[in-house]
C-alpha cells in the first residue's frame, strides 16, 4: 500500500448535481472502504443510491455539465473533481479497481457476443488474457455458480434473473478490488442467491470491497461493517445494529378467495417453447385461476414463470394443449413486464398510460385517477426513463391498471419497488379481487408471496439445468 | 434448421471474390451462368436457397430492369431492330448488352448475399479481432453487423409491449404501414436510450480493445484454408489480368 490510510478507495463528497437539473442529488457524503468490508448503503428509490454507485465506479460526472465536487482516493491516487473542472476517467484504468453492477443488469451486457461465456470473457479478452487461462477461470467460475448450461446459451435470451446472475458473474471474473453492487440479489431464486452470497463472502475475504446499494436490509446487508442511510441524497451513518426486519412490511391483504367459481384463466396441457430451442420450456402445464383469487408462481430461475405469464397475455402461443380465458384483445387481461423498460415506450408518462385507449372512452377517462392512484400526478409530464426505478415500475403499472383488466398478470412486482411502490402495489391488488377478478403473479419474493397469495404453484426446475450433462463434453 | 460451415469466414470471402472477379472480368455468359449455379447449389446445401432466391430477386429485379431500359430498349447504335415505337427500339445488340450486364451483376450480387448468409457474423467479427487489423475495424464490424439483430429484437420488445395495450396492427399493407407507424419513433429512441445505458459499461469491460487483446472464440482455420486464401488473392489479381491481357495485347 503506497498511501498511509488502510483504504481502497475514499470519496470526500460535497455535492453532485446532475447536468439540467434544478437541484443537489447528492451532498455531503463519506466514504472510506477497507479492503474485505462491506459497506451498505439503505435508501429508497430514488435517494441517489445509484449515482453515488456511478460516482464510484467512475461513471459520473459524465463530460456534458455534470456538477461534481469531490475528492476521491483510488489506488494510492487523488481525484479533485471541481464543478466545472472534472477530471478525465480512464474508464478502463478505473474499472481494473471498481466495478458496478447496475439496478437494470441487462445495461451491464454487452449485446457484441454470441454466448453467454464469450460474455463472461469480454473483460479479460480486452486485457488480452490468453486463451487458456479464460477457460480455466469461466470453467472454475461455472462451477462455483453452476452455469455450466448457460455458458453456451445466447446472452439476449436470458431470463430476468439468469441476466443478474451472468453480470455478476462477469464482474467477478474481472476481479476489481472494489464492488460496488445495485440490488444483486432481486430476482434471483434462492438457490442462485446463495451461490452467489457464498462467492461474495470469499471474494471479501480474498480482500474485495463490497458496496451494496439496497432498499432494505436483506441477508447479504446483515453483515455490514458500515451502513449508511441515504435520505435526499444525503447521508446519515446508523449503527451495524439494524433489525433485520427493517424490510417493508407487507401489510396483509391476504383475503378469502370470492365465493364465485367463475374460471377466468385455465391452462390444460400446456407446453410452450421459444424458436430455435431443442425443447419446450414448459411442458404440461396444468393450472386454473378463478374469480377473487390470487395464485402464486414460484419456480427457479429460467423455470418458465415468465414463459407462462406472457402465454396466459397471448404473447407467446403454447406449442401444445390449451390457454382458455379472457382475451387480450378484449382488454381484460393485463400483464406487467418483468423489466420495466420492455413496456415502457413512449416520451411521457401521460402519452405512456394513455396509449392505445381511444380518446373518449371511459379507460382515457380513468387515467388522472389511475396516475393520483399510483402517486404519479407529478411525473405525467416526465419521461419514464427519467423516474428512478420504482416510479418507472409504477408507471408500468398504471398503463395495465388503467385498463381495469380482469385478470391481472404480475411478473416480479416488488423488484426495484420501495415501500410506498409496494403498498399501492397491494392496494391495485386488493382492488382487482374486490371486484371479482383474478390475480396471477410470478416472484422470488418471499414475504409479497406470503402476503398475496392464496395458493402457490410450483414450477419444475429449468430445463437447461435438466440437460446439464450435454454441456459436459463439448464436440 | 440453416446449415453452416466450418470455413474461416476469409476463406469464404476470399472464394466468393476470386469467383466474382474473374467471372466479372471474363464476360462470358456460360461462365456467368455456371457459377450462379453454383452459388444455387451452396445455398441450397445450407438449406438457405430459398431465402437466396427472394434476397436476390428483391436487389436484382429493379437492376435489371433499368439495365434493359437504357441498354435494348433506347439503344441507337444497334443494327438488328427486334421492334420499335417512336424513340424505342429494341435491338439484338442491345438486348445482348443488357444480357450480359445483367448476368454480371447477378453474379456480383449472388456471390455477396451467399457470403452474408454462408458466414457467421460473430466469427467473422472475432476473425477480424483476431487478425492484424486495426481494432477499431472490429469495433466497426461488431456496431454495424450486430445493430440490426439488436434493432429487430427491440422491435419485436416494442410490439410485444404495444400488443398488450391492445395495439393490434393486423395484416396486410395496411398492417404494414399502421406497425411502421407505431414502433418507428419508440425504436429509434429506445435503440439510443439503449446505446446510453450500456456504453459506459462497455467502456469499463475495455470495449473496443486500445491494445493487445485475445478472443474466447476460436474460428475455425487449417493450413489447408490458408492455402486456399492465398490461391484465391492470387486469382483476384491474376484472373482479370489473365482474361485482359489479350484483349489489352490485341489493342497495342
Ligand atoms: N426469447 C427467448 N428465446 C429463447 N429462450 C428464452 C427466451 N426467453 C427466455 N428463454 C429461456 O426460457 C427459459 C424460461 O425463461 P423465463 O423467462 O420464462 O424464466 P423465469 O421463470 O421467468 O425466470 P426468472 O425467475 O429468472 O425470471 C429460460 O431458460 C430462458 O433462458
Ligand atoms: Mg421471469
Amino acid at each position: 500500500m503506497s498511501t498511509g490510510p488502510n483504504r481502497v478507495l475514499g470519496l470526500e463528497l460535497a455535492r453532485f448535481r446532475y447536468s439540467g437539473a434544478s437541484r443537489d442529488t447528492l451532498s455531503g457524503i463519506n466514504l472510506s472502504l477497507a479492503p474485505g468490508s462491506l459497506t451498505v448503503v439503505l435508501g429508497n428509490s430514488g435517494s441517489g443510491k445509484s449515482t453515488l454507485g456511478a460516482v464510484l465506479a467512475g461513471m459520473l460526472p459524465r463530460h456534458d455539465g455534470d456538477a461534481l465536487d469531490a475528492t476521491l482516493h483510488l489506488a494510492g491516487q487523488r481525484i479533485h473533481h471541481r464543478p466545472g473542472a472534472a477530471v478525465r476517467i480512464d474508464p478502463v484504468g478505473w474499472a481494473r479497481q471498481v466495478g458496478l453492477l447496475p439496478q437494470d443488469a441487462r445495461h451491464y451486457l454487452s449485446g457484441v457476443r454470441a454466448t453467454v461465456a464469450e460474455e463472461l470473457a469480454l473483460g479479460l479478452e480486452n486485457a488480452g488474457v490468453p486463451r487458456a487461462q479464460m477457460h480455466r477461470r469461466i470453467a472454475a467460475l461455472a462451477d462455483r455458480l453452476e452455469l455450466h448450461a448457460l455458458l453456451e446459451r445466447d446472452p439476449a435470451q436470458l431470463s430476468g434473473g439468469q441476466e443478474r446472475l451472468v453480470a455478476l458473474a462477469a464482474l467477478a471474473l474481472d476481479a476489481p478490488a472494489v464492488l460496488v453492487l445495485d440490488e444483486p440479489l432481486a430476482g434471483l431464486d434462492a438457490a442462485v442467491a446463495a451461490r452467489i452470497c457464498e462467492l461474495l463472502d470469499r471474494l471479501r475475504s480474498g480482500g474485495t470491497a463490497l458496496v451494496l446499494l439496497a432498499r432494505a436490509v436483506d441477508r447479504l446487508a446483515a453483515g455490514a461493517d458500515t451502513v449508511l442511510a441515504l435520505r435526499e441524497g444525503s447521508c446519515h451513518e446508523l449503527d451495524t445494529a439494524v433489525p433485520a426486519d427493517a424490510a417493508p412490511v407487507a401489510p396483509a391483504v391476504r383475503r378469502a378467495p370470492g365465493t364465485r367459481d367463475e374460471v377466468l384463466l385455465g391452462f390444460s396441457g400446456v407446453g410452450i417453447g421459444y424458436p430455435g430451442s431443442a425443447r419446450p420450456v414448459v411442458e404440461g402445464l396444468e393450472l386454473t385461476v378463478r374469480a377473487g383469487e390470487c395464485v402464486g408462481l414460484a419456480g427457479p430461475n429460467g423455470s418458465g414463470k415468465t414463459t407462462v405469464l406472457k402465454a396466459a397475455a397471448g404473447l407467446l402461443c403454447p406449442s401444445a394443449g390449451q390457454v382458455r380465458g379472457k382475451s387480450l384483445a378484449a382488454g381484460t387481461v393485463g400483464l406487467l413486464l418483468q423489466n420495466p423498460s420492455d413496456q415502457l415506450f413512449e416520451r411521457t408518462v401521460a402519452r405512456e398510460v394513455a396509449f392505445g385507449l381511444p380518446r373518449r372512452g371511459p379507460a382515457a377517462a380513468r387515467i388522472p385517477a389511475v396516475l393520483d392512484s399510483l402517486g404519479l400526478r407529478e411525473h405525467a409530464q416526465a419521461h419514464p426513463y427519467e423516474l428512478p426505478a420504482s416510479s418507472r415500475r409504477l408507471v408500468a403499472l398504471a398503463t395495465v391498471l388503467v385498463r381495469e383488466p380482469e385478470v391481472l398478470l404480475l411478473d416480479e412486482p416488488t423488484e426495484a419497488l420501495d415501500a410506498d411502490g409496494l403498498a399501492l402495489l397491494h392496494a391495485a391488488l386488493a382492488a382487482v379481487l374486490d371486484r371479482g377478478g383474478a390475480v396471477l403473479l410470478a416472484t422470488h419474493d418471499e414475504a409479497f408471496m406470503a402476503a398475496t397469495a392464496h395458493r402457490v404453484h410450483r414450477m419444475g426446475p429449468a430445463v437447461a439445468a435438466r440437460v446439464r450433462d450435454r454441456t459436459g463434453g463439448p464436440g | 434448421m440453416p446449415r453452416t460451415c466450418r470455413l474461416h469466414p476469409f476463406t469464404v470471402l476470399a472464394l466468393a471474390a476470386a469467383a466474382t472477379a474473374t467471372t466479372v472480368a471474363a464476360g462470358r455468359w456460360w461462365l456467368s451462368v455456371a457459377v450462379l449455379l453454383a452459388c444455387l447449389l451452396l445455398a441450397a446445401w445450407a438449406r438457405r436457397a430459398r431465402r437466396l432466391a427472394g434476397l436476390a430477386a428483391a436487389i436484382l429485379a429493379p437492376a435489371f430492369g433499368s439495365q434493359l431500359l437504357i441498354h435494348s430498349m433506347a439503344d441507337t447504335a444497334g443494327g438488328h431492330v427486334l421492334a420499335a415505337a417512336g424513340p424505342l427500339r429494341i435491338t439484338a445488340e442491345g438486348l445482348a448488352t443488357a444480357g450480359a450486364l445483367g448476368l454480371r451483376t447477378g453474379v456480383l450480387v449472388v456471390a455477396g448475399l451467399l457470403c452474408t448468409l454462408l458466414v457467421d457474423r460473430h466469427d467473422l467479427v472475432a476473425a477480424v479481432d483476431l487478425s492484424p487489423a486495426p481494432p477499431q475495424l472490429g469495433y466497426l464490424l461488431a456496431a454495424t453487423l450486430l445493430l440490426l439483430p439488436a434493432l429487430e429484437q427491440r422491435q419485436r420488445a416494442i410490439g410485444q409491449a404495444q400488443l398488450l395495450r391492445g395495439a393490434t396492427p393486423g395484416g396486410g399493407p395496411r398492417g404494414w404501414f399502421r406497425r411502421v407507424r407505431l414502433r418507428s419513433v419508440p425504436l429509434v429512441l429506445g435503440a439510443l436510450q439503449d446505446a446510453a445505458d450500456r456504453s459506459a459499461h462497455l467502456a469499463a469491460r475495455g470495449f473496443p480493445a486500445a491494445g493487445p487483446h485475445t478472443r474466447l472464440r476460436e474460428v475455425p482455420d487449417s493450413a489447408a484454408q490458408r492455402r486456399v486464401r492465398r490461391i484465391a488473392l492470387a486469382c483476384i489479381v491474376l484472373g482479370p489480368v489473365a482474361v485482359l491481357a489479350p484483349t489489352w495485347a490485341g489493342a497495342a
